[in-house]
Parts: C-alpha cells; sequence; structure tokens
C-alpha cells in the first residue's frame, strides 16, 4: 500500500532549529519526542517496517530541501537509539528496534532499525482482535494468508513485514493464542 | 563644632564637593563624644578628606554617618596605645569665645573709627553671617591687629579677600615684625569690606578687654538688646557673650531659647552657628576617633596637613589665575611662593607682533618649566598638582599629535580627560596605611562601584548595563592615568567584594567563566524578558527577503553580533546571554552554514509562543 497523499509534515518539520541537535536537555527531549513521532508518522504512512538509515536520509523525512536543511547520519542515528531506549532508561518507549548487523545485511551495525509504530504486542492485540472479529478462532491460516490474503487486505497488517510477523505470531504463542507449524518459510497458525 | 549629616555616594561613601580630596581612609574605627562612646559608631570607616573628616558606620552607614568640617577644627591630639585602650585622637574645636574670638573681634574693630555713627536698634545680632567674600575688589581703610603685640596694621593696599590664598605673601607686622596668620588678615580685609556697605547694616562690635579705644562707646548701647551678667549683674552688650566684669559666659536674649536647657554648653554658644541646621548636634567638647585597628599616626598626620593647607578656602574662590600660585597654595614650596611677585595683578607689558608672540611662548615655557619643576620636586607635590600635570600633558600630547596616530581614541581621549577628576578621588595604596590589604581591597571595591555607576561617565549605561571584567580593568587603569595601577588580581578580589559590601553592581560568573559587571538590580530574567520581546518583535515584522518557513510563526533568527548591536553589549557577552536563555528552555539554536543563530524555542512549545 503505496502512499496516495502525500505526507502531511508536523509545523515544526519547517522550524530550522528542528534539524540542529540542541543542548538544553529539556529542549533536547523535546526535540526527540517530536522527531521520533515524526519517524514513526512517516513509517505508517508508508507502511515502512524498517528504516534502513543510510537510504532514508536522502528522504523528505530528514532532508528539508525548502529549509535546506537535514538530519545528518549521526543525529538520525542518535534520534532512533533514543527511540530504542525504554522510557525509564530516558527513552523514546522502545519504539524502534536496531536489527542486528548480520540481520541487516549490509553489515553496519545500527544502520538499519525495525520503527515501532506499533509494537509487536500492540500488533498482537490487533490480530487476535481480527480473529475474534471475523469469528476465525479454530481456523487455520498460512502465514502468508495473513500478510498477503484478501481477507486481510482492510487490515493495517496486510502487506506487513514478514519478520515483524514472525515477532508478532511468537507473541502470540507465548499468550497461547495460537499455535505455529510447519516449515519456516511456510508456517501456518492455528488460531484458538 | 558640629555633626554635619552627610550624603552618601552609592558605595556608601561620602560625597565629595567639588574641590574635596581625600586623604586617608580607615576602617574599625570609633567615635567619643568627650569621654564617652556614641552608641552605633563604634565600628565604621574613618575619611578624611581636605575639607571634613568624616565616618560612616559598618553597619547601617546611611542612618549612621557624620561629618565635622576641618574649618571648625582647632587642633588635634594623638594618644597613644595604653594597655588595652586603643590609639586615639582627639579632635578639639575651635572654642568660640577664647583666642579666636579675641582675634574676631580684633579684626573687626578697627572698622569702628570709621563708623562714627552707631545704630544699635538695626544692628544685626548675627554679624558673622555675612562672611561670604564681598565681590568689591580692594578693600580700603581696612587694618589687622597683630596678634602678639595688639597693633594695628593696614591690610595690603593688594590684598584682595577673593582670590588670596594662604601662601599670598603678607607684609610682616610694622611694630613687632612677625608675620601675621593669613586669616586674620582674611578676616579684617572681608570685614571692611562687609562693613563699607551700608552704613546701617553695618556690623559693629565693641572693642575686646585688650582694647581700651571702646571703652566709652559700651556706654552708649541701649538696654534694649543688652545681656545681664548672670554672676555680676552688669549689663553687657548683648554681642559680648563674656561678661565684661567677671568673665562670666553670657546667654544672648535671641539664643537662650534656642539652647535651651543644655547648660554645658554655655560656653561656646556661638549664636550665629545655631542657625545652620537644626538637625545638626553640637559638638560642646572634644570628639575622639578610636582607631582600634590601628593607621592612627598617618590618619594624624595628615589631619595636621589638611589643617595647615585649609583648602576649604579655596572653595568659593575663583580659579587660581597662575598656575604657579595654585601650586605655591598647597603651601609645600615656598620658594615657589618666594619667585612668584607680591603683586599678582601687576599689569605685564604688551608687546606685540613677532616679539609679542615669542614672548608669549617664553612665558608659556617658563610657566611649564615651573610646574614640572614643582611636581616633580617631590611626590606629595606630585599629588598636590596632578591636576596640572594632567591638564599639561594632555596639552603636549595634542601639540604633537600623539593622538591622530593611535586611531579609535575618541573614547580614551574622553576618559583620559575626565581622568583629571577621577584622579582626585580614586583610592591609592598610599592613601591607606600598609598593611591594611582588606581595606585596600573593600576600598578599591567602593571605588569601583562609584566608577561604574557615576552617571558623568556612564561606563555601564554605554557597554549595556553589562561589562566583562576585563574590559573594567582596562578603562579602569587607564582612567587612573598609569599611575598606582590596580593589579588584576586585586581588581578581581575587590570586584568579588561588591556583594558583601551591598554596592549597587554585582559580579557575575558566566557557565564559560566570563566574569561580568552588572547592576545590582538587573538580573536573567530580565535579559530574558527583553529577549522574549525582541523576538516577538521579530514576529511581527515580515523579514525582507522571503524566507523558507513561516515567520510570523516562528519569527527569525538571531545571531550573537545582531543581539549585541541591539543591545550595546559586547559579542561575548551577548553568546553569553543567549546561551542563559537556551538553558533556560527560552530560546534554542541552529547550527549552519551561516553560523550559530538563535531562535525562539519553537520546539518545546510549538503551538503558543514562547511563555
Amino acid at each position: 500500500m503505496s502512499a496516495t497523499t502525500p505526507f502531511q509534515f508536523p509545523p515544526t518539520y519547517n522550524f530550522p532549529p528542528f534539524f540542529t541537535p540542541q543542548p538544553n536537555s529539556n529542549t533536547r527531549l523535546s526535540q526527540l519526542e517530536k522527531w521520533s513521532s515524526l519517524i514513526q508518522a512517516w513509517c505508517r504512512h508508508n507502511r515502512q517496517y524498517r528504516l534502513s538509515l543510510i537510504d532514508a536520509i536522502d528522504t523528505p523525512l530528514f532532508h528539508n530541501a525548502t529549509l535546506r536543511k537535514r538530519l545528518d547520519l549521526a543525529g538520525a542515528r542518535d534520534v532512533v537509539e533514543w527511540m530504542t531506549k525504554s522510557e525509564e532508561e530516558g527513552g523514546g518507549g522502545r519504539r524502534a528496534e536496531w536489527l542486528d548487523a548480520s540481520a541487516g545485511g549490509n553489515g553496519a551495525p545500527k544502520s538499519i532499525a525495525y520503527i515501532w509504530w506499533r509494537r509487536p504486542e500492540e500488533w498482537a492485540d490487533v490480530i487476535a482482535d481480527w480473529v475474534e472479529n471475523t469469528g476465525q478462532r479454530g481456523a487455520v491460516l498460512t502465514v502468508y494468508e495473513l500478510v498477503q490474503g484478501e481477507a486481510t487486505v482492510s487490515q493495517d497488517f496486510h502487506g506487513m513485514d514478514t519478520d515483524v510477523m514472525m515477532k508478532t505470531l511468537n507473541i502470540l504463542v507465548k499468550r497461547g493464542k495460537i499455535q505455529i507449524f510447519g516449515n519456516e518459510g511456510e508456517e501456518g497458525v492455528k488460531f484458538f | 563644632m558640629f555633626f554635619k549629616s552627610l550624603d552618601l555616594t552609592t558605595a556608601l561613601r561620602p560625597l565629595l564637593l567639588p574641590d574635596e580630596t581625600l586623604l586617608f581612609v580607615q576602617d574599625a574605627v570609633g567615635l567619643y563624644e568627650g569621654k564617652y562612646k556614641i552608641p552605633n559608631y563604634q565600628n565604621g570607616h574613618a575619611y578624611l578628606t581636605s575639607h571634613r573628616v568624616c565616618y560612616v558606620a559598618t553597619e547601617e552607614p546611611r542612618k549612621y554617618c557624620v561629618g565635622i568640617d576641618l574649618k571648625e577644627i582647632d587642633r588635634a591630639e594623638y594618644q597613644a596605645r595604653f594597655l588595652k585602650s586603643s590609639p586615639k585622637i582627639t579632635i578639639h574645636p575651635k572654642p568660640q569665645n577664647g583666642k579666636t574670638d579675641k582675634s574676631r573681634s580684633a579684626t573687626s574693630s578697627p572698622a569702628i573709627p570709621q563708623q562714627s555713627t552707631l545704630h544699635p536698634a538695626a544692628r544685626s545680632p548675627l554679624p558673622q553671617t555675612g562672611i561670604s567674600p564681598s565681590p568689591s575688589p580692594q578693600p580700603i581703610n581696612a587694618t589687622w591687629i597683630c596678634p602678639i603685640c595688639t597693633f594695628s596694621n593696614p591690610v595690603p593696599s593688594n590684598f584682595d579677600p577673593a582670590t588670596a590664598t594662604a601662601a599670598t605673601n603678607l607684609p610682616p607686622c610694622l611694630a613687632c615684625g612677625i608675620k601675621p596668620p593669613f586669616t586674620t588678615v582674611l578676616k579684617a580685609a572681608i570685614s571692611a569690606a562687609t562693613s563699607r556697605e551700608p552704613a546701617t547694616s553695618s556690623a559693629v562690635h565693641i572693642g575686646a578687654e585688650e582694647n581700651n579705644t571702646s571703652g566709652s562707646e559700651r556706654t552708649d548701647t541701649t538696654t534694649r538688646g543688652s545681656v545681664c551678667c548672670p554672676r555680676c549683674t552688669f549689663v553687657n552688650h548683648p554681642s559680648l557673650i563674656e561678661c565684661e566684669i567677671c568673665g562670666a559666659p553670657l546667654m544672648p536674649k535671641g539664643t537662650a531659647s534656642q539652647i535651651g536647657s543644655d547648660v554645658s554648653r554655655a560656653d561656646s554658644p556661638a549664636p550665629f552657628f545655631q542657625q545652620t541646621r537644626s538637625t545638626n548636634t553640637e559638638v560642646s567638647e572634644s570628639i575622639k576617633l578610636s582607631f582600634r585597628d590601628g593607621g592612627e599616626k598617618t590618619f594624624h598626620e595628615r589631619l595636621k596637613d589638611a589643617l595647615v593647607q585649609r583648602k576649604w578656602l579655596l572653595q568659593n574662590a575663583p580659579p587660581v589665575p597662575a598656575p604657579a600660585q595654585a601650586t605655591a597654595s598647597a603651601g609645600i614650596l615656598p620658594a615657589t611662593a618666594a619667585l612668584e611677585s607680591p603683586q599678582p595683578a601687576a599689569p605685564r607689558v604688551s608687546a606685540v607682533g613677532i616679539a609679542g608672540l615669542e614672548q608669549r611662548g617664553l612665558e608659556a615655557r617658563m610657566n611649564n618649566q615651573l610646574v614640572i619643576g614643582n611636581a616633580f620636586e617631590d611626590l606629595e607635590a606630585l599629588m598636590a598638582s596632578a591636576k596640572q600635570i594632567v591638564a599639561l600633558a594632555e596639552t603636549l600630547a595634542r601639540e604633537s599629535g600623539m593622538t591622530s596616530t593611535n586611531e579609535g581614541s575618541a573614547e580614551t581621549n574622553a576618559v583620559l580627560s575626565e581622568s583629571a577628576a577621577a584622579l582626585g578621588m580614586v583610592t591609592t595604596k598610599d592613601m591607606l596605611s600598609s598593611g591594611s590589604e582588606n581595606l585596600y581591597l573593600s576600598e578599591l571595591s567602593r571605588n569601583l562601584a562609584e566608577y561604574l555607576t557615576d552617571d558623568r561617565q556612564g561606563i555601564l549605561q554605554r557597554e549595556g548595563g553589562i561589562m566583562s571584567l576585563i574590559d573594567l580593568w582596562a578603562v579602569f587603569n587607564r582612567s587612573r592615568n598609569g599611575v598606582e595601577l590596580v593589579s588584576p588580581s586585586d581588581f578581581e578580589r575587590a570586584a568579588e567584594l561588591w556583594e558583601k559590601l551591598k554596592l549597587p553592581v554585582r559580579l557575575r560568573r558566566f557557565k564559560s567563566g566570563l566574569l561580568v559587571v552588572q547592576r545590582y538590580d538587573w538580573s536573567d530574567d530580565k535579559t530574558v524578558r527583553q529577549l522574549q520581546d525582541w523576538m516577538e518583535e521579530l514576529r511581527q515584522l515580515p523579514p525582507e527577503d522571503s524566507v523558507p518557513w513561516d515567520w510570523s510563526m516562528f519569527g527569525r533568527a538571531v545571531t550573537a553580533q545582531e543581539t549585541a548591536h541591539r543591545f550595546k553589549w559586547s559579542v561575548g557577552v551577548a553568546t553569553e546571554e543567549l546561551e542563559m536563555a537556551e538553558d533556560r528552555g527560552v530560546l534554542c539554536r541552529e547550527e549552519g552554514i551561516e553560523g550559530l543563530r538563535f531562535w525562539a524555542n519553537y520546539i518545546v512549545n510549538p503551538s503558543d509562543s514562547v511563555q
């Protein structure tokens, strides 16, 4: 589901100091929160589950062409790093998660991150509700059907990143809501 | 002698009169009247100036501060430390009935023969109130009585009370050959001048005991204003303050009610002083200054010098015509006085043309030579003629074009020219007894505060109310003309004392360690408010060229330079103030290719304006 309507940037996006790391801790906190919500909104709008900083650094997300201002790679990494931390650690409530260097593919650590505009636990709730509402308890679905099937087109999790879906399903397994079976790549899910 | 109320400067030092100079300061001084301590006046600073002795208490200085005019002081005695008793200086007031009175009546009595008719009804009971010098320059027929042999001498015809100084050459007494005290002649000249005014208001004095000539006149006086002697019931003339027969002190009728029941002051009635100010308290006995922390010797020495120099006599005098005369007036160089012609008003030989120019040049050179020669003769003399030297140095500098070589020196020149005045009031180590480092620092601190808050110079105003300590140090030392420079460490320590001494300026340390000086009532909140107002203003004004952001929402960025320009701060101060505001979350920064710029903080409060 690609963006059909242009992304609506928040007003601070056009505020030049927004792109400069603020030394004042209060201001900095406020700035990070705003960046975090901007990144989440951007990813939600684009149905993006993982963000490659190196690729995104030239997108309008981090580069304001009208202001000729940009958040550089280090600045963006600081923001995402902050997002990965929990609020108790002074972070942004684990709204992001770094991919392992191996999983990231290009080797560099902390270059790709999941952006949790919905955290896996929240996704699990969404899926469980969907199953409940559509009366599919006891039904068996493949993961492919969940992500790409015609039945889920209207749902938010349609077209979800497979890795994210697997994380979500694993949470549901722990909750005892589903059972996963089958080989890797061809998993089936049974809802209870 | 009176305790007079003092005006204090912002730095809680006595406000000096135009010609007054500070001679000495000593702290930890207590004040006694007679034998007894005066409450609340037991720990304070004693200031000796050329005109006064001032006392300012450390606690509540505005409430407890008094001054005594040196002209009312007869003598000062030094009393050394004895066991637990601190060294003291006893100041004795001029007795109003003793020898001063004799000389006063003696000086004025010779005028009586010229006043053939007496007008007792119109007689003023306060004969000395018109003491200010009469504008008439040539008092004729004036005579002065020699205090040694009581011979009546004529006042020299060239003696002008308006311009004469203590150094003016006076002819000795014709009978005994002793030079008269200057004041005797001056008083004689003045009283002669005042008595030449309309005869009805003439001051009439009955000759004192030593003048037998006035015996018959005494009987002429009507009894209307007479005073009956309380001891022998002799009816005395009202001008007398001592009974002529028995010598008992008299209480004139007019002043009896004012004096009230204070019997102890009966021997110093001095009626005309009663009128000066009702708030003043009179000191009948001596005053003692108790020096708990040393410094009494220097104080005593300088007090004696000041009493000899009598600078207060110059207060009403017009500017001294010849510089050499002024130098001599300090009473330091008798040689100069001798050089000087006894007739300063002697007509100058006028010459025209080149000869005239040459002559004037020669005169000027000789004059300069004299000034320089006098000044360097010894250091005391240098201090005395500092003003002239500064003026001379300025003239020389201007003539030699020195000032044109260093650019941007308009300010320097202004400071330099003001410094002549400043030189008179600076605190120098010389002014304080050695070893009292703390006193030096606190005086320097007060001095600095005065310098900063002086409206004439407006140092702080010019710098937008805030100034870095280094700049201040440079300006301050420059204003001292390279004499008695303050070392940086002394300067910093003096500046740190401001807070403790509750002076109207304060030292502030920015985060970066930059030290600045600002008014005491100036706070960060005020600065922040100023900056906010400015930001709001920028939000209202459309920017000159189009900007990619919403200026009506975010306004415009400012640099430290712009801020410095707007508030007349230095750039360093502006940077610090901006960062202070940023630290408070009022501003936020933008780093870009244009450099560091500051914005109103819309990151924290995007919707509304900054709180």
